[in-house]
């Protein structure tokens, strides 16, 4: 998987009492602790992999573990058109050629 | 303080609007509106949302963009104070020049609406010949790196096409389709004998719609907001009244629902007069159906009093009278025969346009 990057019209913010959101069109999506750290190392350049090693530095955590969580997270908030993955949509332009 | 915090303003810059959609939810005395709120009113405004906690600022009308100077200096001031910004306009005012001096003021996000597939009705529908610009105003929005949704208000007379919708937006290339079933308030409450789609038509829609999902799954978020009358069940009105939402009318009227000013037994303080927080937190209006205590039975027993938060309390107020009923569009209320009369009722074929 290759470098995440938030779709057009969707931004992270979090709020002074530390709940991570994020902003989107519709409305508000509120993110637990461990999706608002991921969310929050998303910048177009980081991959998951560097995302998740990052976090497993921080805390110590299995990074095997964490890879699982991060690609999860990152695949369910890609179905949602919240998020690109670059090589999800490349997949998708090959399989629509082929049609 | 108040346990409830706002997530979202609704900045109402004015009811001028050059279009004459017969669902407009606009109150029917646009007249009343006149005197509004000058640029740095609003941008106070802004601030105060701010303050509040607003994360998100709808700059909506009438036509916003008929302000278009004051549209471009309030998105600047909310970016400024880190809020997210959308305009809901009908795009026929968007030219190159508003769209990058929106872009550069930090705009998020832009819902353009169109009235139906085609020219000849959409164009009946606005009271305008505006289709052909508004495809042009979506073909130059997507060139750029901003979000865009392209919004159509369903009723009687293009419900049947929604296909030819979803076909036109695929055809565009949008991310987000909204398909809203129109909410019957202002216009389209006077509006509603010839806008009421038959349950037929609400029922083929659906399935439309479901299928559509699931095709364009990852390519295309498809909203479909769902006709009341026909549910068993009324919406969640704004998450529940004075909770979540609040609304700034043209000339400063804070309302907890953006057709809240048809509700004439309750009175809205202004922004003119008080600050946006007193508002919130201290006025009679804000305070009259927050939350659970309010509500009379059946849904002060039901088990989905926090789910529907009792409805909809101007659809009360248009309906029944009475703002502090239950939601007639629910199946349990004792009014409900207000909805069922109606959708078995006779239909019109004529609407009334709605004033420019």
């Amino acid at each position: 998987m290759s470098a995440p990057s938030f779709a057009k019209g969707v931004r992270f913010r979090r709020l002074p009492d530390g709940q991570g959101t994020l902003l989107i069109p519709e409305g508000v999506v509120n993110l637990n602790a461990s999706a608002a750290a991921i969310v929050e190392l998303i910048d177009g350049e980081r991959s998951s992999a560097a995302i998740a090693h990052a976090l497993s530095e921080r805390y110590g955590a299995n990074e095997t573990e964490i890879t699982r969580d991060v690609e999860k997270l990152l695949k369910d908030l890609a179905a949602r058109t919240l998020l690109v993955l670059e090589e999800a949509d490349r997949q998708r332009t090959a399989a629509t050629e082929q049609r | 303080m108040s346990e409830y915090r706002p997530l979202s303003l609704l900045a109402e810059l004015t009811y001028r609007c050059n279009l004459q959609c017969p669902y407009c939810y606009n109150p029917l005395d646009l007249g009343a509106y006149r005197e509004e709120l000058d640029v740095t009113t609003w941008c106070r405004v802004v601030g105060e949302a701010a303050e509040l906690g607003v994360l998100q600022l709808h700059l909506s009308g009438g036509e916003p963009t008929l302000r278009a100077d004051d549209c471009c200096t309030i998105v600047k001031r909310a970016r400024e104070r880190n809020l997210y910004t959308n305009l809901i306009t009908q795009g026929t005012f968007l030219s190159d020049d508003l769209l990058d001096r929106l872009l550069g003021a930090g705009l998020d996000h832009i819902q353009i609406s169109l009235q139906a597939a085609g020219a000849p009705l959409a164009d009946v529908i606005a009271g305008a010949h505006v289709h052909e610009r508004k495809l042009d105003a979506f073909e130059r929005v997507l060139r750029r790196d901003v979000a865009v949704t392209l919004n159509c208000v369903l009723h009687a007379r293009n419900i049947d096409e929604v296909d030819q919708i979803i076909a036109l937006a695929e055809r565009l290339g949008v991310r987000r389709l909204e398909l809203a079933n129109t909410q019957l308030y202002g216009w389209a409450f006077r509006n509603r004998a010839a806008l009421l789609p038959t349950h037929a038509q609400v029922e083929r829609a659906s399935a439309v719609v479901r299928e559509a999902r699931e095709r364009l799954a990852g390519r295309m978020e498809i909203t479909h907001v769902l006709a009341d009358y026909y549910e068993a069940f009324p919406k969640p009105c704004m998450n529940g009244w004075g909770q979540q939402f609040m609304t700034v009318t043209p000339d400063g009227r804070v309302l907890p629902c953006p057709a809240a000013s048809a509700i004439t037994t309750l009175h809205f303080d202004n922004v003119r007069d008080k600050s946006l927080a007193d508002i919130w937190q201290h006025s009679d209006a804000f305070k009259a159906y927050r939350g659970t205590e309010w509500m009379p039975q059946p849904c002060r027993s039901c088990d989905r009093r926090e789910i529907d938060w009792g409805g909809c309390r101007c659809q009360a107020f248009l309906l029944t009278g009475n703002a502090g009923v239950t939601d007639p569009a629910c199946s349990l209320s004792p009014d409900h025969h207000l909805i069922t009369d109606v959708v078995s009722g006779e239909r019109s074929l004529e609407f009334v346009p709605r004033r420019r």
